[in-house]
């Protein structure tokens, strides 16, 4: 019955000789099919022993596998991968990864265009399908990854890619699909090194203006197709007004959060919060407005003294319990391997576990407008998906031990496994 | 023998036996005019005990030559009858930077300055400024002067507030006369802070680094009088012959109030502390220190709650604080601490006076006030046979009084400074508020409203039914009055008199046209004064002083939670000894011991308050012991100026009232060990901490543990992420870092032998001089203080384990060792443990080959392995962390457990206290709903010491009291605000954590 046997231990050890990433892997040509894992739909869904067809890099079944025969020569491939988990592949949003490598050498760093105004500053162009980072966030299924610039107060645009590439062009998944904006605060900060209270506030009030300013111009500006002086970043911009990209707002405080709702709407462009600490204080707005948030964080302290100690635990629940579409991420670049835990925190503070999953799958490709494609296991959908030893929320059972980007069977190596491999062989132990 | 006496008294005192003599020439005309001054039937308040009444007062020049009752006044004396007036002693401010220059700051050089810009034989340092004479450089500042005149100050202490060690502090007046006639004492006081003001150089950066440059200035002060063979320092020789008198020190909180006690305590000094007004904080604490205290009374600002999202941001410690803040005083005064009251602080004259009459409304009385205004001062700066009282032989210093002056309605008339007076405010007892018919030209009456305050009346006038605002001024005798123009007609303008016998105004008139004639004005009815609206009277519902949490914060207790036997029954105990993982077991606790772990039957328990937790389906752990952590430091974690700071102690700044420590413990930590920062190869001398919260500073230390210093290598020391001015420090590469621990023990040891030398010499040879840098390092040497070293690449491990080898010590910790996989057999053969990350690294080129399997590794080779935060955050979720070495390396869980428990307690040298679930361990434990590996595990209760300190039950129960507490104070601003009083607006306050190398905002 089971014919074959993929190990990914094997291809590891077999890289080791080169220590470098990986080679992406070719394009799926074979038949798959996954069989009796406990399959994590991603929309709320469990199938204790389920039954994945994959052929042409999608999902071309997922059911109940009790007593599956499949028919003779309908698959290449058959993995047994009873008593694992198998959930749609992880999406990281709201990242630097491959934009930046190492946080303290500026020669490594390609997130932060100098500048206020940026909207034309794409992160694809600069992401890095070689960083040594991105195969060991791989290694903890995360598979694709929406790479987002920081800074200023419009810091550039955003684009989706799939974490195994030789080139950028080939890692796109969705291109230049949002604009990143740091909105004003006009939040008075108490801190040794914060300014005056009159300079923040006059420092805010000048951003304010500014932003004004660049969105009416901006808006005029994308109703001419044929404009006689061509400026790159209200091109840029075009695509917010007729709703073909996405403003990710990143704020934190209550009065900022409301504040950007108000900005949005009365340029009619599709918000989405990012950080959004204070969320839980404004909930009938976001709600309301439909606006989804991204959680930068849920292990996290909480921002005011007073505040209940596991408040940041709670956000998640506390959103989700009132109709907010809710996602997590983590700090972004190495971290983002710590996303499925960044979830799990989640959990026993109020969210289900398949709540959790669908903060870091289906609601953040939904966000970015690419679920009919990823986010869930379903028929038809790309067989971006992973399969762990245990409960992948939980550290203590999370190894992913195959995972697949449209069919593709991934190789789970990277540097840190091959320096592992390599003092263990040394000290000659395991 | 009645007649004889008078007939003495009426004999002229002659001037030389009495008056201060000057040296200044005398020009023509001279024009001197000495006077005896009788101040006759008076109400005079000596000092805060004695009041004599129908009392008589004689001064002559400075000096009071008689007080008291039936005094014959001398025939030549000017009288003043002062028939319902009082007199009091005038105030003295002995916290002042009155007539003191202002302070000069240097420019700052390009870069980093390692030595002193104070040219001369002065101290190394740029703050040590003992030599600063305040007398020297005092000059008469008359508009200041008038303007703290005015509200009741007599004389003041002037020094400059610029330095740690500020020199001398003069006594002086505050009159108008020349210099010399205004200093009264020349060196009065010494003075101090932990602030280092002006100064450039670079060291000290943090408050550990001052307190250590402040003991080491001691111990060579000491020295430096005892030894011939020395060179000069003329810092040193002031401060030595400053130290017999009195000695103030400035701090800026309660936390610093305790630390400088402490400070002087080493050496014998008792400090006047000069307080920040939060000393109800910790009354017990501030009591116990003995020290007197210099209050300032500025009671912190409400806050504008108007915008619920904005007062979001409001804590409850600040306005907890903003309510009792007023209280201090009163609680102080009620807990007998000797105390004065300084102006220091109040934005302005005005400012002070109104917070002293705040403060009779808290429970001080008008006599308290004036004690802690006069008599306190004067003794504290030991010139109470000098000034602070009404007596003979003192300065003629004192108030003319109407009424209680600390009371709303109380008014200073006259202020005399040594015998000169100056006139404060008119004795006006003429009130002309009132509603009066004024009658103008051609038979028409209008009515006049006179409101307002006394000496600022308002005047308005009627004019058909339109009120109409009159712009009113009062010249001697006389009042103007004029009216704004109705309909364009211009200004009629009114001159008069006022009969306050008949209450009549009369007078000339022009009106707008030109013409002349007359008005008079008979009031109608008396003025009602309004009731009162302003925030100047507290509520009559004063806090009470048992409602204060420890800390103040919403997550502070009113006491400590009680210490009581508790019994976890049928519960799964992760023992971390040879029994493993006990299922359905029982943990007895009993004075602050695990006393029996197993099967225990309660009804054999013969235990007064024995509580019964239920444990089924739970975990119970040692507590968690974070070696690496920087919560609960104040003042910086890094005093990473110079490349050794082994002098600097953590131990000396512990904040025992970071919220992240209760934080912490929600997360099951109960023992942080505090580090200094990886800023310099050798930093300070750590801090162990038991999470004791809601106790004090040395409360909170865990009692006979060994000491540890830190150590560090790599980027962080050799600046590499500190910007391009950061390029002159030694060392700048891994070659230098090198050379520095070995020039580092070998001047400690070439100290050491200097010291075991004069010890044989039996004081043949000179003292040796006491370094406490070296010190810190021969304890090394001497194995009696450990090393836990900041260290990521394998060279730099491979080379502190040879640089300790040739020292003949060893390494007790390599903490972050993210190479230390590289080198496990090397660390195995030196000993050496390991306390490192679970994942972390790319943060910094040094970290590229960190690998999370290292934990592992090192496990396996035989290393004691630790996992630590360096992190606030982290903290909260050790067990997780640990939970990552079975995801990376398979670790067992009981093991991976053992990283965050029992091995880092090994590493502290304190398992046998705590780290394991043992008989006769400490009572350090945690209550879990789950495996405690699991991202899904809770505590629900943290012990420490047996005491209950974390209990997630209760927290949802503080939460929901700090929304009800907070929404009563809100209230109370609200109303505060309505009556009119200033408010600041809410701001969002930024937590300042701190992480090794703080000070370039790079992590770790």
């Amino acid at each position: 019955m089971i014919k074959n046997i993929c190990t990914t231990y094997l291809l590891f050890v077999s890289a080791i000789a080169f220590a470098q990433n990986p080679a992406p892997a070719d394009t799926a040509t074979k038949r798959i099919l996954l069989l009796g894992g406990i399959a994590h739909v991603g929309n709320g869904t469990v199938i204790e022993q389920s039954a994945i067809g994959i052929a042409q890099g999608k999902i071309t079944f997922i059911m109940d596998g009790k007593g599956f025969k499949p028919a003779r020569n309908a698959f290449d491939t058959i993995i047994d991968i009873y008593g694992k988990h198998v959930y749609p592949g992880l999406i990281a949003m709201n990242t630097v990864l491959g934009i930046n490598e190492i946080e303290a050498v500026r020669a490594t760093h390609d997130y932060d265009e100098v500048g206020n105004v940026n909207p034309s500053s794409r992160a694809i162009i600069a992401y890095n399908t070689d960083s040594k980072v991105t195969p060991t966030v791989r290694s903890n299924g995360v598979m694709m990854a929406q790479i987002a610039p920081v800074g200023g107060l419009i810091s550039g645009q955003s684009s989706v890619v799939e974490l195994d590439a030789w080139n950028y062009e080939d890692a796109v998944y969705k291109m230049d699909e949002g604009i990143w904006m740091n909105f004003p605060s006009t939040q008075i900060i108490k801190a040794s090194w914060a300014d005056t209270e009159e300079e923040q506030m006059k420092r805010s009030a000048k951003q304010m203006q500014d932003l004004t300013t660049l969105f009416e111009q901006a808006k005029v500006y994308s109703k001419n197709n044929k404009p006689e002086v061509v400026n790159q970043n209200l091109e840029a911009m075009r695509g917010l007004f007729n709703q073909t990209k996405t403003l990710y707002v990143r704020c934190n405080f209550a009065k900022d959060i409301l504040a950007a709702i108000k900005f949005c709407e009365l340029y009619n462009v599709r918000m989405v919060l990012c950080g959004g600490a204070d969320s839980w204080m404004v909930t009938e707005e976001l709600k309301s407005k439909h606006i989804p948030v991204i959680i930068e964080r849920t292990q996290n302290l909480p921002r005011r003294d007073d505040e209940d100690v596991n408040l940041p635990y709670k956000l998640p629940n506390i959103l989700m319990k009132k109709g907010v579409e809710v996602a997590i991420t983590d700090e972004g670049f190495w971290k983002d391997r710590n996303l499925p835990f960044q979830a799990g925190q989640a959990v026993a503070y109020g969210l289900t576990k398949e709540e959790a999953l669908q903060t870091i799958t289906l609601i953040p490709a939904r966000i970015l407008g690419i679920d009919k494609t990823v986010g869930t296991l379903e028929d038809g959908k790309d067989a971006t998906l992973i399969i762990s030893e245990g409960d992948i929320l939980d550290m203590k059972s999370s190894v992913v031990t195959h995972a697949y980007i449209r069919g593709k069977e991934i190789n789970l190596d990277d540097i840190q496994k091959q320096l592992y491999q390599k003092y263990l062989k040394k000290y000659k132990i395991d | 023998m009645k007649k004889i006496l008078t007939f003495l008294f009426t004999i002229i005192w002659p001037v030389s036996q009495l008056l201060a003599q000057s040296t200044q020439p005398l020009q023509p005309l001279s024009d001197t005019r000495v006077f005896t001054y009788a101040f006759t039937h008076a109400e005079i308040w000596q000092d805060d005990k004695t009041i004599l009444t129908d009392a008589t007062l004689i001064i002559k020049a400075n000096k009071i030559i008689a007080v008291g009752n039936n005094i014959p006044v001398p025939s030549d004396a000017i009288i003043y009858d002062l028939k319902g007036k009082r007199i009091i002693p005038s105030f003295i401010d002995i916290y002042s930077n009155y007539g003191q220059p202002e302070v000069k700051r240097n420019d700052r050089v390009r870069g980093p300055q390692y030595t002193t810009q104070t040219k001369g034989a002065y101290s190394w340092n740029q703050a040590i400024k003992a030599e600063y004479n305040s007398s020297a450089n005092f000059v008469i500042d008359e508009k200041k002067a008038s303007e703290i005149r005015n509200i009741g100050f007599g004389s003041v202490l002037s020094f400059q507030n610029d330095g740690i060690a500020r020199g001398s502090g003069a006594f002086v007046l505050l009159g108008k006369k020349d210099e010399g006639a205004q200093l009264i004492k020349d060196k009065a006081a010494a003075m101090y802070s932990f602030n280092k003001g002006s100064s450039t150089q670079e060291y000290p950066s943090s408050l550990m680094g001052t307190i250590a440059l402040l003991r080491q200035t001691y111990l060579d002060a000491t020295w430096y009088k005892t030894v011939k063979e020395r060179d000069n320092n003329l810092s040193l020789a002031s401060w030595n012959d400053l130290q017999l008198l009195p000695q103030i020190f400035e701090v800026n909180n309660y936390r610093t109030l305790l630390r400088a006690d402490r400070l002087g305590d080493e050496f014998g000094v008792q400090y006047i502390l000069k307080g920040a007004g939060d000393e109800y904080l910790r009354l017990n604490d501030v009591k116990s220190t003995g020290a007197s205290i210099i209050l300032p009374i500025n009671f912190p600002e409400g806050y504008d709650v108007s915008n619920p999202i904005d007062a979001a941001n409001v804590s409850l410690a600040d306005l907890r604080n903003w309510e009792y803040a007023p209280y201090n005083a009163y609680w102080l005064d009620s807990a007998n601490v000797n105390y004065c009251l300084t102006m220091s602080g109040c934005k302005d004259a005005k400012t002070f006076s109104k917070n002293l009459q705040r403060l009779t409304s808290t429970g001080l009385s008008s006599q308290k006030l004036l004690k802690a205004l006069t008599v306190t001062p004067a003794k504290l700066l030991k010139i109470d046979n000098q000034t602070g009282a009404v007596k003979k032989d003192m300065l003629a210093n004192f108030l003319i009084c109407k009424g209680d002056v600390f009371k709303k309605d109380g008014l200073i008339l006259e202020n005399w400074v040594g015998g000169e007076r100056y006139i404060v405010n008119e004795d006006d007892s003429i009130d002309i508020r009132g509603t009066y018919d004024l009658k103008a030209p051609e038979g028409k009456i209008f009515q006049m409203e006179i409101t307002g305050s006394k000496s600022q009346p308002d005047v308005s006038l009627k004019i058909d039914t339109v009120k109409v605002k009159v712009e009113f001024t009062k010249d001697i005798l006389q009042y103007t009055f004029r009216l704004e123009p109705i309909k364009g007609k211009g200004y009629a303008r009114l001159n008069g008199q006022f009969n306050n016998s008949t209450r009549e105004f009369t007078g000339q008139l022009q009106m707008s046209n030109g013409d002349w004639s007359t008005w008079s004005a008979k009031q109608t009815s008396s003025y009602v004064e309004p009731k009162d609206s302003s925030s100047n009277n507290l509520n009559v519902l004063a806090p009470s002083f048992s409602g204060l949490t420890y800390p103040l914060s919403g997550f502070g207790r009113t006491k400590i939670p009680d210490e009581h036997p508790v019994l976890i029954k049928n519960i799964t105990v992760w023992t971390n000894e040879r029994e493993g993982i006990l299922k359905n077991a029982d943990v007895l606790i009993f004075k602050g011991k695990i006393t029996k772990v197993g099967s225990i039957d309660e009804k054999m328990l013969k235990l007064l308050g024995l509580e019964v937790i239920d444990g089924t389906n739970k975990h119970l752990t040692a507590g968690m012991i974070d070696e690496h952590s920087h919560i609960a430091v104040e003042g910086d974690v890094n005093e990473g100026t110079e490349s050794i700071t082994a002098e600097v102690r953590i131990g000396d700044v512990i904040n025992p009232d970071d919220i992240n420590i209760y934080r912490q413990l929600a997360g099951g930590v109960t023992t942080s060990h505090l580090l200094h920062g990886s800023a310099n190869a050798i930093g300070g001398q750590t801090a162990l901490i038991k999470l004791r919260w809601g106790k004090n500073a040395e409360q909170m230390k865990f009692e006979g543990a060994d000491g540890f210093i830190k150590f560090a290598l790599g980027e962080n020391v050799k600046q590499s992420n500190w910007g391009d001015m950061n390029t002159i420090r030694y060392p700048q590469t891994r070659m230098g870092v090198e050379q520095v621990y070995i020039d580092g023990f070998t001047r400690a040891r070439e100290y050491q032998n200097r010291w075991t030398a004069y010890n044989k010499s039996g004081g043949k040879l000179q003292l040796p001089r006491k370094d406490l840098e070296l010190e810190a390092l021969s304890e090394i040497l001497n194995k009696k203080r450990f090393i836990t070293c900041h260290s990521y690449q394998q060279g730099e491990i491979n080379m502190l384990m040879h640089v300790a080898d040739s020292f003949n010590f060893r390494v007790n910790t390599f903490t972050h060792i993210l190479e230390g996989y590289k080198v496990a057999d090397k660390m195995k053969r030196h000993g050496v443990g390991a306390s490192t990350f679970s994942d972390w690294w790319a943060y910094k080129f040094e970290v590229m080959e960190a690998i999370p399997y290292n934990g592992r590794i090192l496990h396996d080779m035989g290393v004691v392995t630790a996992y630590n935060s360096d992190d606030a955050e982290m903290a909260r979720r050790l067990n997780q962390e640990a939970a990552k070495a079975i995801k990376y390396g398979n670790v067992s869980e009981e093991e991976a457990l053992k990283f965050v428990t029992l091995n880092p307690a090994i590493l502290l040298h304190i398992d046998n206290r705590v780290g394991s679930i043992k008989e006769g361990k400490d009572a350090d434990v945690v209550i879990w709903d789950n495996n405690p590996l699991s991202i899904y595990a809770k505590v629900q209760k943290t012990f420490v010491d047996g005491v209950c300190y974390y209990d997630a039950t209760e927290e949802e129960q503080m939460v929901e009291n700090i929304y009800k507490e907070k929404t009563r104070l809100m209230n109370k601003s609200l109303d505060e605000k309505g009556k009119g009083a200033n408010m600041g607006k809410p701001s969002y306050k930024m937590e300042e954590l701190n992480h090794c190398n703080n000070k370039e905002q790079l992590p770790h």
